[in-house]
């Protein structure tokens, strides 16, 4: 499943790219987050109770982040698995700014399995995208206004 | 699979039914015709711990007419809506759209307004009601409301019905003089859902010109939806070929279209063009019969 889109803050960048690097915001903007650590490596791991309306999962996640470019631009492995599933998959970060606000543009790839995405399989692109606005909006929350 | 346990209650009212969701919470569950919730159980993609079946309440399965307006009851099923008499001549909307949803088995337990309350991005009620302007009634220990259509659909698989409220009906305007409507539905042809559906409703004026136009869509984006976009390109004007295929063109205007394994977010938004102006060709003919 391949996705991609964008999420405006109005927001300067220096402040979104620290927050993105503050493991206490992620932990507090990940949906349905109910345990983060941060691992030796530097890796995340993360259990969150996730899904869409009824449909709900409890999942265990771990996110890399790699080839950080400072304030600009970075690359995430996520590997997660749980109730409804497995998803393994690879994305990309980049941050612009353009007058005081901040355009986030993220792009991945995932390979997904299990009961949610074989039967769910028409519904994950939609749920994905909601999932990820769930996320930006609690991040953006987080951040003081711009 | 069978579903993770669950405790399974059958209030004989709504009050009953009403005081035991409030009760609950986001444990627990209503429970209608069953075609949504128990495939989902069974996959344990969902596992609410309190059911609760309002199947056995009386009175809230009816379709009746009361000075223009329609009323229909939340636990009538998509059979009897096919079926309905009453509707054919008076909204032939809904049984034309009811006998496009699944197989008739899912027909013959399906309820009107379990599949609202569901929401499901690709399922057939959702085009006709917004494409009505229909009202939703909503009940609680809070009391009733009604929503409006438009305001109904919020998001994927989710609607503007507060956790604690049960959908007890749905009204729709009759289809007036020199009007005429149409659901034009591509299906998936192993699930049936639709992956694009079209709901349309025009009234004409003497100079054949569309008074009103509205197109409900469904199936294309994580949400129903107005093709406004459409609509308004051809309200108060003369439905020529030529316009009907510029107007239909903005069939997925705005809209974020979804996509899966069978059809691309592209092919959909073309996809609504074309069964956009199948629904609209169809319904304009009904409406100079």
């Amino acid at each position: 499943m391949k996705i991609e889109g964008t999420y405006r803050l109005v927001v300067a960048r220096d402040v979104v790219w620290r927050a993105l690097m503050n493991p206490k915001i992620l932990a507090r903007a990940l949906p349905g987050c109910e345990k983060f650590e941060t691992n030796p490596d530097g890796s995340y791991s993360a259990q969150m109770k996730v899904g869409v309306a009824a449909i709900k999962g409890t999942y265990q996640a771990r996110v890399e982040i790699l080839d950080v470019v400072p304030q600009e631009h970075f690359r995430m492995k996520v590997e997660g698995k749980g109730t409804g599933g497995f998803l393994r998959g690879e994305g990309t970060l980049a941050l612009t700014e353009e007058s005081g606000a901040t355009q986030i543009a993220y792009a991945g790839d995932a390979q997904v399995g299990g009961v949610v995405a074989s039967v769910g399989q028409r519904l994950m692109l939609a749920a994905a995208r909601q999932i990820i606005n769930q996320f930006f909006e609690a991040f953006r929350n987080q951040l003081p206004p711009g | 699979m069978i579903p993770q346990s669950f405790e399974y209650h059958v209030p004989k009212t709504l009050e009953e039914a009403s005081r035991l969701l409030a009760e609950f919470g986001s444990d627990g569950k209503v429970l209608a015709g069953g075609h949504s919730l128990i495939p989902i159980m069974k996959l344990r993609l969902a596992a609410p711990r309190h059911v609760i079946d309002i199947g056995r309440i009386a009175g809230l399965s009816y379709v009746r007419e009361e000075g223009g307006t329609i009323s229909i009851g939340a636990l009538t099923t998509h059979y009897q809506l096919e079926s309905s008499e009453l509707l054919k001549s008076r909204c032939p909307l809904l049984p034309e759209t009811a006998r496009e949803i699944g197989d008739a088995q899912v027909r013959n337990r399906g309820t009107v307004g379990g599949s609202l309350a569901h929401a499901d991005p690709a399922a057939d009620w959702p085009a006709p009601i917004l494409a009505l302007d229909a009202e939703i009634r909503a009940s609680s220990t809070r009391g009733e409301r009604t929503i409006p259509a438009k305001d109904f659909f919020v998001g994927l698989l989710t609607t503007a019905l507060a956790a604690d409220e049960i959908l007890t009906e749905i009204r729709v305007p009759v289809l007036p003089e020199r009007g005429g409507e149409a659901y034009a539905k591509m299906p998936h042809p192993a699930s049936g859902f639709a992956v694009v559906g079209v709901a349309a409703r025009v009234v004409r004026d003497e100079s054949g010109a569309l008074a009103q136009v509205s197109v409900g869509i469904t199936g294309v984006g994580a949400k129903a939806y107005r093709a406004t976009a459409v609509e308004n390109a051809l309200r108060g004007k003369r439905p020529s070929p030529k316009r009907l295929l510029e107007a239909c063109a903005h069939a997925a205007d705005g809209v974020e279209t979804t996509g899966d394994v069978y059809a691309s977010g592209e092919y959909r938004r073309h996809l609504a063009t074309v069964y956009t102006r199948r629904a609209l060709e169809k319904a304009i003919e009904r409406a100079s019969a």
